[in-house]
């Protein structure tokens, strides 16, 4: 058992990598695997600074696919282990996810993202979105939290050991370079406080007891041989995944009711998009903010809801659409039109959504 | 609802986000809403490093604006990449002892100030990032001295305890750059 630092509610001044680590230490994480790499390096410092305190461990590997698979190694052996990472670092751990999608491990890992394509910038983006969700070779059978500022990142990253542990489905918290980096207030608390249980981890591997007599043997398969035999199991785990979208999926909406422009965003791009709606709302103008909390799955029938309502879509993005292609395959068939706002690789501010809206309500809609 | 957005821009090593990092402090410790977002490349030293802080009476929404309230430039390219910041009712202010130019931006006021050759000349070189902390306290009038003096001891308070001069070199600078601003408002 691992030592909780945060007992009683206690307001603080943290970068949003600092809040991960407390997240993860108020989860009773009790392992970390990771390698450094720009906007996330601070959540294994920080995590590393704790360690005196907390009892955990810590193992920086030589590369993230090696941490990646260390993090599932920790897993199998019935340990709450994470990981994070960014850019290039996700791309080349994403060999690791796979077979924690394949094998049904509860792999919990944070990212930061950074600008891409390769190295691009250390600062920010959102164009590991895709990447996220669907990385890999496989269906991404993935759940991804995306965070919208420091009190998110520590609520959603205790809430990601609890789905990554129930569901078995590889679980992240997506954030961005700008919530790693900057610096704002957050209430830091006991998830016990709140009526937040940590569901009980257990080992696949070595677990107590004799094969046969005590337990079944842990039969984790990441090799099939025959495709029929793969479908099998993948069928069944649409099924399991299907089922678990209905209790995972959250979304948020601000006020989206009487929208007639509806701005499609999520992440910290939606937190600029409701500054930008007090300020169009002022001006006259119904804008609204539909925000998807998980991008994977997408809450489809709040989603489909909000924008029938709806007489225009705009979708904003610090990418080049990303999250749009997504939603727009849920929404397919609806006839709402939209525009889009992207800027790849740059944050969106309230200014940039207001003029757009603005535009928008100028040529007619 | 009142919102200040300062955009602080200089050399990597010129010191911006250590005073940046002062200055969001002082303000949470006030009990304001701050944020502050570091902004820079891969470089250990050179290369732009800007700040993106603000400082607000309710909870802050967009964490990345278009317009700055007060742009403060300390270097040529930072000149260059912070006009986008500027628009009729920012307050800029630049280093006239280090730029070799001056911000041509349509603005409510442009303040030149020579900070670095005062640092260098009167104080200490390594108290230019001070000086300037002491012209966004004036500049911006959210926060009281006695603020951004808590957020120092908190900074640096070990520093000062082993060598107490440096505590009153630091105050020094502080007051030095809030005069600098204080003087251009009168002129």
């Amino acid at each position: 058992m691992v030592n909780k630092l945060i007992k009683e509610d206690t307001k603080m001044f943290l970068t949003g990598n600092e809040v991960l680590a407390y997240a993860a230490n108020s989860a009773e994480a009790e392992f970390m695997y990771g390698y450094p790499i720009t906007p996330q390096n601070e959540i294994m410092h920080t995590w590393c600074k704790l360690l005196p305190k907390t009892g955990a461990g810590f193992l920086q590997t030589e590369d993230e696919i090696s941490a990646g698979f260390s993090t599932i190694g920790g897993i199998l052996a019935g340990k709450r282990a994470f990981t994070a990472t960014a850019g290039p670092g996700n791309v080349i751990m994403q060999d690791a996810q796979s077979m924690a999608e394949m094998m049904r491990i509860p792999f919990v890992c944070a990212v930061m993202q950074r600008g891409g394509p390769s190295t691009a910038t250390v600062i920010y983006a959102q164009q590991e979105t895709r990447l996220t969700c669907y990385g890999g070779n496989g269906e991404g059978f993935r759940i991804v939290y995306s965070t919208a500022g420091h009190q998110d990142l520590y609520d959603y990253m205790i809430k990601a050991f609890n789905t990554a542990w129930k569901y078995k489905f590889p679980t992240y918290v997506l954030a961005d370079g700008y919530q790693g980096k900057m610096r704002e207030p957050v209430m830091l608390y006991d998830p016990a406080s709140r009526g937040i249980t940590m569901v009980p981890t257990e080992k696949a591997l070595l677990a107590d007891g004799e094969i046969g007599v005590d337990r079944k043997s842990a039969h984790m398969r990441n090799t099939y041989n025959m495709e029929e035999e793969l479908m099998e199991v993948l069928d069944s785990y649409q099924v399991d995944y299907d089922k678990m979208a209905e209790d995972v999926a959250e979304w948020e909406e601000y006020k989206a009711d009487d929208a007639e422009i509806l701005v499609i965003a999520h992440g910290i791009v939606a937190r600029s998009a409701r500054t930008a709606i007090d300020e169009l709302r002022e001006k006259g103008i119904k804008a609204g903010l539909y925000r998807p909390i998980t991008i994977r799955p997408l809450a489809v029938k709040p989603l489909r809801e909000a924008v029938s309502r709806a007489k225009h879509l705009l979708f904003t993005e610090s990418a080049n659409g990303q999250l749009a292609q997504m939603v727009l395959e849920k929404i397919y068939g609806l006839t709402t039109p939209y525009s889009t706002l992207f800027k790849m690789g740059v944050g969106v501010t309230g200014d940039d959504i207001v003029q757009k809206v603005e535009n928008i309500v100028k040529e007619g809609v | 609802m009142a919102r200040t957005k300062i955009v602080l821009a200089g050399e990597g090593g010129q010191g911006v986000q250590s005073i940046a990092k002062i200055l969001v402090e002082a303000g949470y410790e006030a009990n304001k809403e701050v944020l502050y977002i570091p902004n820079f490349g891969v470089e250990q030293r050179g290369g732009v490093s800007i700040a993106f802080c603000q400082i607000a009476d309710e909870r802050i929404g967009e964490p990345r604006y278009s317009k700055g309230d007060i742009i403060i430039m300390l270097s040529d390219r930072a000149i260059d990449r912070c006009e986008t910041y500027v628009d009729k009712n920012s307050t800029v202010v630049y280093d006239t002892s280090v730029c070799t130019k001056k911000p041509t931006c349509e603005c409510k006021e442009i303040i030149g100030i020579d900070a670095n050759k005062i640092a260098n000349e009167q104080l200490s070189a390594r108290v230019f990032n001070i000086i300037i902390l002491g012209v966004l306290l004036e500049a911006t009038h959210v926060l009281e001295l006695s603020d951004i003096k808590n957020a120092m001891e908190l900074a640096l308070g070990k520093k000062f305890d082993a060598k107490p001069e440096l505590r009153e070199l630091n105050y020094k600078a502080l007051e030095m750059g809030m005069s600098l601003v204080a003087q251009k408002a009168g002129v």
